[in-house]
């Protein structure tokens, strides 16, 4: 495994701390600790491309960050109006 | 010389992340724990995208890379700001 993946491995292990944490708590903490994990999943993503070394894989980090921003959005707007 | 540079990038973008995580843990009102995803967006996009940009150099790949940190850094301040909404809409409520 070379220096990529380790990175991508540790970027794995710091996503599992705040979803974890915020599991058992309140709503707005689970959406934050969303927010978090998708913005560490993202990286993810951009560090396994390298790791494997497939410059396609790129794209799915580029998926990932253009749906965050309708997704954090809608979920902002359920728990401001219906939660 | 470029292999360690780019180890030592990885090395700060994996702290960050992991300070980002402890700090969401730590810090107590949901307001504040709002900062740690947009240290964590801003430090390790750009981290990341330095070394991405020592080991490929100028691509595609890299171009890539960075219109992701700049939908990362746009998309958590909109996302950040109707958090905020809904929070204090959500205290108003009770």
């Amino acid at each position: 495994m070379n220096a990529w993946g380790v990175a991508a491995m540790g970027f794995t292990a710091a996503l599992a701390l705040p979803v974890s944490f915020a599991a058992f708590r309140g709503t707005l903490e689970r959406f934050l600790a969303l927010q978090l994990a998708a913005s560490l999943a993202t990286l993810v993503l951009v560090l396994l491309s390298f790791a494997f070394d497939q410059p396609s894989f790129i794209d799915l980090p580029l998926c990932a960050a253009l749906l965050n921003l309708p997704a954090g959005l809608l979920i902002a707007l359920v728990l401001e109006r219906w939660l | 010389m470029k292999h360690i540079f780019i180890l030592l990038l990885l090395a700060v973008a994996m702290l960050a992340a992991w300070l980002g995580s402890v700090g969401f843990v730590r810090l107590r009102a949901p307001a504040d724990r709002l900062h740690c995803v947009t240290f964590v967006n801003a430090v390790c996009g750009a981290v990341i995208l330095l070394a991405t940009l020592l080991q490929d150099g100028a691509t595609d790949r890299v171009g890539k890379i960075l219109l992701i940190w700049l939908l990362m850094l746009i998309s958590g301040a909109l996302v950040s700001h109707a958090t905020l909404r809904a929070m204090k809409w959500r205290a108003q409520a009770r």
